[in-house]
């Protein structure tokens, strides 16, 4: 299949590169551009690794085409942290424990930051239904959901 | 990236009409899909259940992800209309709340955010959840293809498990839910199974329009999903609310009467045991929104 060129805007900044149609977004994170914070785990849309922001809404990069994320604002894991200062939830997920593996670390934090940009202060049930499409194997929901609820309220 | 994981190659096509669109599906008849969220697509075609030649991407056809209120007609949505926006779409939260309840149960956060609900009704899971309150509300789907088009109501749209009367030829390119009579309100209950995408074990969706005392109840409208090849309609238990006084009696009769009406495959007793339960609570609630 022939490639088609296409121009992608990652954490901000501009890239071109030529995919096949059926390469997903994730993959042309992870290969094509070295950004390997999403992960692919179930590949079916189950578990919320892969997933990354378009536009600031959580999506699952694993069943997205990357020529149908032209023209949008992709947000991945590397693109939080400003100017060498961590987001407030990366900082928090450190401070309360909140990652063992850190496997689905990145979707549970983009996710939770779409959650937290919507509706400054969730309670701890709007988090969890949030957070419903994010699996964590390490079983740390409840550090997850602290440092969420930490992040939620400025505290340390 | 494990080869299994990848989606086969295709050829893709992102058509700026419908028109184009239409022609395409001419072209290309069963070696063609259509392209909406992806969420069901894509995991067909890492599976090998779906192999097709060619993706047709809706997502460059203006004003398909439009959700359109007329004060005659009603809604009118789009096939691009995700989940996502039914759950935030304030007209349709005040009018239709039981609508945006089944449509916030829908997959994850994630999921609803790409999902579409014409997407939804085309995969024609049994288990649907959005199917049961479209049901009683009556909706309609627009179909149309190169050389015409055609509307029909959603119950006559599903014929099988993951079967639809959809030709490969068509395109949905409207769900059409009519505005509500007088005094009407509506209920969309659930029970799930503990999974990460929560399948829905049992939907049951009520509809009542109650007479201007409210007293009686002049429509009556019960819709189940997950406990029949289709989702479908409990015509039976809706003549017994139909022009009665809703006392616990008929109410619980009525339930059952629902109740008997489902064909579930798997879990019989259990899926028909909480149909009753369900469909009880659901018009309960429904009665209570109403007054």
């Amino acid at each position: 299949m022939k490639k088609q060129l296409i121009e992608l805007r990652v954490n901000g900044e501009s890239c071109e590169l030529a995919v096949e149609p059926q390469q997903t977004l994730l993959e042309v994170l992870r290969e094509d551009l070295g950004l390997t914070g999403a992960k692919e785990a179930c590949g079916t849309g189950e578990c919320g690794a892969c997933t990354v922001l378009i536009d600031g809404k959580p999506i699952l990069s694993c069943l997205t085409l990357a020529i149908e994320a032209q023209g949008k604002e992709i947000t991945t894991i590397e693109g939080l942290a400003k100017t060498g200062e961590l987001h407030p939830l990366q900082k928090a997920f450190i401070q309360y424990g909140a990652i063992q593996c850190g496997y689905c670390t990145s979707g549970m934090i983009l996710n939770a930051k779409s959650i937290l940009d919507e509706n400054p202060k969730p309670s701890r049930d709007e988090i969890l239904k949030g957070l419903e499409g994010n699996l964590c194997r390490c079983t740390g929901y409840n550090k997850i959901i602290e440092a969420v609820m930490a992040a939620s309220t400025g505290k340390d | 990236m494990e080869e299994g994981m990848r989606i086969p190659k295709f050829e893709y096509f992102r058509p700026s009409l419908i028109e184009d669109a239409s022609s395409l599906l001419y072209k290309y008849k069963t070696e063609a899909k259509l392209l909406a969220g992806g969420t069901d697509l894509f995991v067909k075609m890492k599976k090998k259940q779906v192999l097709p030649r060619v993706v047709i991407s809706l997502k460059g056809i203006h004003k398909l992800d439009r959700i359109e209120w007329d004060d005659r007609e009603g809604f009118k949505i789009g096939p691009l209309v995700t989940h996502e926006a039914l759950v935030n779409h304030p007209m349709i939260r005040e009018k239709f709340d039981f609508l945006s309840d089944a449509c916030f149960k829908i997959g994850t956060r994630q999921v609803r955010n790409m999902g579409t609900l014409v997407g939804n009704l085309c995969n024609a899971s049994p288990s649907s959840d959005a199917s049961a309150p479209l049901l009683v509300l009556g909706a309609k789907l627009k179909l149309v293809h190169l050389y015409g088009e055609r509307i029909i109501p959603l119950q006559e749209f599903f014929i099988g498990p993951f079967q639809t009367v959809l030709d490969p030829q068509e395109i949905v390119v409207e769900v059409q839910i009519p505005k509500l009579a007088p005094r009407t309100a509506g209920s969309y209950q659930y029970l799930h199974k503990a999974s990460c995408v929560g399948e829905t074990l049992v939907g049951a969706a009520v509809l009542l329009t109650m007479d201007p005392k409210g007293s009686t109840c002049q429509e009556a409208r019960i819709g189940l999903s997950s406990v029949s090849s289709t989702p479908i309609r409990a015509r039976a238990a809706e003549r017994i609310l139909k022009g009665k006084r809703l006392q616990e009696k008929i109410i619980s009769e009525a339930a059952q009467v629902a109740s008997d009406e489902t064909q579930p495959r798997s879990r019989p007793w259990y899926r028909r045991e909480m149909s009753r339960v369900l469909v009880e609570r659901a018009i309960l609630q429904t009665m209570e929104k109403i007054r």
